[in-house]
């Protein structure tokens, strides 16, 4: 942090774009005006995989109002050169239009453009396409596993021997969606060889590169504009095949497009967390000090990229175990490629450790938590490295100490109250720190204000918010007085809004750029023989409200508009940046939970409701604490989604999903949410970034779907090993 | 959405006329619906919300008759049918949303359609909505399908909660067609699916809903419904129990029964209901009369364990309606 007063950074502020969004202002993707928009409806394809053998497109051609109908057959070839800078799997994208294949059901086979939506929804119905359809394969258990990504310490097998106790357990994680309530969309608007799109990503960089690269232009032709989004999880971590379609529907056009994924298209057209299957072994001695944990995943992939996830990092550094072996493979199916779901790797892993802990602290009859207080490793055993910092012992005893941990008993089954059994589990959860550079640029004008724009998305967590928070202290500015911009390729550039990063990153190079435009303001002061401060060592000024002072003597000072104005200087400005993590890490850097639930378990009708959540995190410095309470909340009820509804369901006969809208897709609702507890440990990580920052909008996810399981086997003596946990697993 | 024209009925005469033509939308929550998935493709709206339709009226012997445009959130809120038939209000708010029970009504809710999500994909097969072009619920994931009322064509269930009140007490359907009035038992009204799914009420060309009227009931009557779902709100049953008793000097004297989300209609369970007659409650008799209610049930690859927790969930609501008694 800088040497400046902490005013903003740590209050409980309400979001600064709060009353935009409650009065409609704060414009989506599709909200955008774009003079002489026309309307694009995808036709999705009806068979798992095969060949298109003709589409008959007169019918919706003879609509009124319809201007194309562009398919394999007469759309332009697109060059889809090699994008290194992107988000994009190992693999060969999916390139729209550009052959007969259909690799997925739902992939996008047509696309109508019409002068109103109705009239494109209308025409797009009257696509008639033939296939020749083939048997897709999208059974996880039943597809040809690629070559595993393996890691080992020790010797697992000598160790799995050796232990007194070994357990063998398999657990399956459905796949889940993310969705968020705005509509994937785009707006696609050429001017000559200019491409300007309005999209909903989590990362305007990523989509342009990716755009830039599909239509081979510079970069700097394509611009991507994004100021808010509503609700990510991670399904805009990537430009999606839509999104090119939206920009060649409007080339082919000529008019600008906008195309808005119906709710159903999201779950085929953007990604997904990908269904698991992940078989643990495990091996300790009798007092529960782990030996041995040989770990084995799979999961779905698309036949054309090859998705992964860092779903390794929780089993090899949570708990002191010397030996580990880990194997981990992706299975290629007639699916579209996933992508990062919030938490992605440790909410699945966390799950399959954390559910195993348990089953193994039951067995030995020790307390949950002390059997992980007696893994707690004191280095990260996978790196030799120290820990930046790692409070999760203090995560444990707050948590047990606020949530009533002593009320539980370590016998299943006894507390009912009337037809209900009460449970009460707990899990760690961990999340890596990662940083990447970024770049912000500040401007301080002459009236007093600034402005900071940065290409930073802001999904919901409260980017505009916290940013101006860090910004307004290091300006030595009121809140009010400092304007975010943000998502928008022409801003300096930031790296996609995800794995809980923006803060670190994003937040790291707005307070350098900040404190780079105060320093200028203190020297224009010191050097200027008509300011109060002349003279003064720069060191000892300090800027509190947009006034100048010297350090111990407040009256000694003046404000930026005098000091701006009497130089003639319309302004002051700086590029703020920041590096990233170097290159070779000295520390081992996670952000970490204990997360507490307490379940209603009504046995007899296979009912779970959910009674208590706590979460205590050690996330490093809280720069907005209203606003991460805010993200706590949504991961416990993202976790309460992961571990008693979200199942996205695919018929394996013919590869669709079932349950694609948000009747049969079960997302948590007001009566699924029940007393919600986040308590943040006070502190920050120096090691971490310049803020003290650890991330925390993943974390809050991880270990919250393990600490219901746990829960429900508290209530009940019944270990589900299935996510979601449903009716016919407890009847 | 195909294209279609839309007029309003100003009188009951003019839905009628333009009802023979067209199809009548009310509050429209699922019509609507249905038509943006294209699955509805109806040529001509009759808009009959301004017919005067919207009452609640006591009948002489003491039952009730509720207009076919009362909404849901009226009707379960109305102080007669509260007192009157708690299972019926019970039903009501358990159902859809807020917004959903605002604008629904009791006429459109016992018209909707499936929840099947074959049905409501046109890129798939159903004999539902496409005669003739197979089921592809039967052998596909159907967890949430019928266990009761199937046949080879269909396996789709009704998805109504207050439908399963009505079925339990035995309501009926006042219609109002091109050739008069006349009165349909609940019972009768929901059509099985035999080999003709795509058939689901016993209404003709034209003809109106005007009113269900739940009839006069041996009182003191206790009442209530159970609606098992995997959330607490906003989800369609997996199981639902609706029971109306008549417990008069320690015997059960009259027993209504019915579920829902087990039967391709509101399933009525008269083997339960007569198990109970005549018998003094306990907790040996609730369980008994409960393993009536899976009689003929036939599961299919996913929803097998709705034969027992249909069992439970009847045995539950008797126990908590009898035990109140």
């Amino acid at each position: 942090m800088s040497p400046q007063p902490q005013a903003a950074v740590g209050a409980p502020l309400s979001r600064v774009d709060g009353r935009l969004k409650v009065t409609g202002k704060a414009r989506y993707a599709a909200e955008h005006e774009v003079n002489g928009v026309v309307y694009a409806v995808i036709v999705d394809a009806s068979i798992g995989r095969g060949r298109i053998t003709g589409i008959d497109t007169s019918a919706a051609e003879a609509q009124r109002g319809v201007l194309s109908v562009i398919h394999h057959g007469n759309a332009p070839k697109l060059p889809y050169k090699d994008n290194k800078a992107s988000n994009n799997p190992p693999g060969a994208r999916l390139r729209v239009f550009q052959d007969d294949k259909v690799r997925f059901h739902g992939q996008p086979v047509a696309v109508v453009v019409a002068t109103s939506l109705e009239a494109a929804q209308h025409a797009a119905s009257l696509v008639k396409v033939r296939y020749d359809a083939e048997q897709p394969s999208t059974e996880l258990s039943k597809g040809k596993p690629d070559k595993p990504t393996s890691y080992a310490r020790g010797d697992v097998e000598a160790g799995l021997r050796k232990a007194d106790v070994r357990l063998d357990l398999t657990y399956r994680l459905a796949r889940n969606h993310h969705n968020a309530m705005e509509p994937h969309a785009t707006i696609a608007r050429w001017n000559g060889n200019k491409l300007t799109v309005w999209d909903k990503t989590q990362w305007v960089v990523g989509t342009q590169t990716e755009l830039s690269t599909v239509f081979d232009l510079p970069l700097k032709s394509v611009r991507v504009i994004s100021p808010f989004v509503g609700g990510g999880f991670g399904s805009g971590l990537r430009c999606w095949p839509h999104t090119v379609v939206a920009a060649l529907a409007a080339r082919v056009a000529k008019r600008p497009v906008k195309l808005v994924l119906s709710r159903k298209q999201q779950y085929f057209a953007t990604g997904f967390r990908p269904e698991y299957e992940y078989r643990l072994r495990l091996g300790s001695n009798r007092q529960g000090r782990l030996i041995a944990m040989a770990h084995e995943m799979e999961h779905e992939t698309s036949s054309y990229e090859t998705f992964s996830e860092g779903v390794l990092d929780p089993g090899r550094m949570l708990y002191s175990t010397p030996n580990v072996s880990q194997a981990y493979r992706t299975v290629p199916l007639d699916v579209n490629t996933p992508i990062w779901m919030r938490g992605p790797g440790p909410a699945t892993a966390s799950y399959v450790i954390e559910s195993a802990l348990d089953e193994l602290a039951d067995r030995i009859g020790v307390d949950p938590i002390e059997l992980r207080q007696r893994n707690e490793p004191d280095e990260d055993e996978s790196s030799g490295l120290p820990w930046s910092t790692r409070r999760l012992r203090e995560c444990y005893t707050v948590g047990a100490r606020e949530f009533g941990w002593d009320r539980r008993s370590a016998k299943p089954r006894s507390r009912r109250e009337g037809d209900w059994l009460i449970g009460m589990g707990m899990a760690a959860g961990v999340y890596h720190t990662a940083r990447m550079p970024a770049e912000a640029h500040v401007r301080l004008d002459a009236d007093g204000t600034a402005v900071v724009e940065t290409a930073a998305s802001d999904m919901g967590p409260g980017t505009y918010t916290s940013q101006t928070q860090v910004a307004a202290d290091a300006l030595g500015l009121t809140v009010r007085t400092v304007t975010l911009k943000l998502g928008d390729s022409l801003f300096p550039q930031t790296p996609p809004h995800g794995g809980s990063m923006t803060m670190a990153s994003v937040g790291s190079a707005v307070l350098d750029g900040c404190n780079q435009v105060r320093r200028q303001a203190i020297k224009l002061a010191i050097e200027d023989k008509e300011s109060p401060l002349y003279g003064v060592n720069a060191d000892d000024v300090v800027v509190r409200g947009g006034r100048l002072h010297a350090k111990g003597n407040p009256t000694r000072g003046e404000t930026y508009q005098r000091l701006l104005s009497r130089n003639d200087r319309t302004h002051l400005e700086s590029l703020g940046s920041y590096s990233g993590a170097p290159s070779t890490e000295r520390h081992s850097l996670h952000a970490y939970n204990a997360t507490f639930a307490e379940v209603a378990v009504d046995a007899a009708l296979g009912l779970v409701r959910v009674r208590r959540v706590l979460g205590v995190y050690d996330a490093g410095r809280i720069i907005s604490p209203k606003l991460a309470e805010s993200q706590a909340f949504g991961g416990m009820v993202g976790g309460i989604g992961q571990a008693l509804l979200e199942h996205t369901v695919t018929d394996h006969r013919d590869g669709r999903i079932v349950n694609a809208n948000l009747a049969d897709y079960l997302v948590p609702v007001n009566a699924d949410v029940p007393d919600l507890k986040a308590i943040y440990l006070d502190g920050e990580d120096r090691e971490a970034d310049p803020l003290g920052v650890k991330g925390l909008g993943e974390v809050v996810m991880v270990g919250v779907a393990p600490a219901i399981a746990n829960a429900v086997f508290n209530a009940t003596g019944r270990r589900v090993r299935q996510l979601p946990i449903t009716a016919e697993a407890l009847i | 959405m195909h294209p279609f024209t839309f007029t309003k009925a100003s009188d009951t005469r003019e839905a009628l006329n333009a009802g023979r033509r067209g199809r009548y939308i009310a509050g429209g929550t699922t019509l609507v619906d249905l038509m943006r998935e294209t699955v509805e493709r109806p040529e001509t709206l009759v808009d009959i919300s301004g017919l005067p339709l919207r009452d609640v009226t006591v009948t002489k012997g003491g039952g009730l008759r509720i207009g076919a445009l009362v909404t849901m959130s009226d009707a379960a809120a109305h102080s007669k049918v509260r007192s009157l038939f708690p299972v019926v209000s019970e039903a009501l708010e358990l159902s859809a949303s807020a917004q959903l029970r605002n604008m629904a009504t009791i006429g459109g809710n016992i018209m909707q359609r499936t929840r099947c999500t074959y049905f409501r994909d046109v890129t798939a097969n159903c004999n539902k909505r496409e005669p003739g072009s197979g089921c592809a619920a039967r052998e596909g994931f159907n967890r949430t399908h019928a266990i009761l009322g199937t046949s080879e064509s269909c396996v789709a269930t009704h998805p109504s909660d207050v439908a399963v009140a009505f079925a339990a007490l035995e309501a009926q359907v006042h219609l109002l067609g091109p050739g008069g009035e006349r009165t349909v038992p609940f019972g009768d009204f929901l059509l099985r699916p035999g080999s003709t799914p795509n058939h689901e009420q016993a209404l003709t060309r034209g003809e109106l809903i005007t009113a269900v009227e739940l009839p006069a009931l041996p009182r003191p009557l206790k009442s209530g419904y159970l609606k098992v779902r995997d959330r607490q709100s906003y989800e369609f049953a997996l199981t639902s129990a609706a029971v109306a008793l008549h417990i008069s000097g320690g015997v059960i004297r009259d027993a209504k029964v019915a579920a829902g989300g087990v039967g391709t209609v509101p399933w009525k369970l008269p083997a339960v209901e007569k198990h109970l007659i005549g018998q003094r409650p306990s907790e040996s008799l609730w369980a008994a009369a409960a393993e009536k209610a899976t009689e003929g049930a036939r599961p299919l690859k996913h929803n097998r364990f709705k034969v027992d927790l249909l069992e439970r969930t009847v045995e539950r609501q008797l126990r908590t309606v009898g035990d109140n008694t």
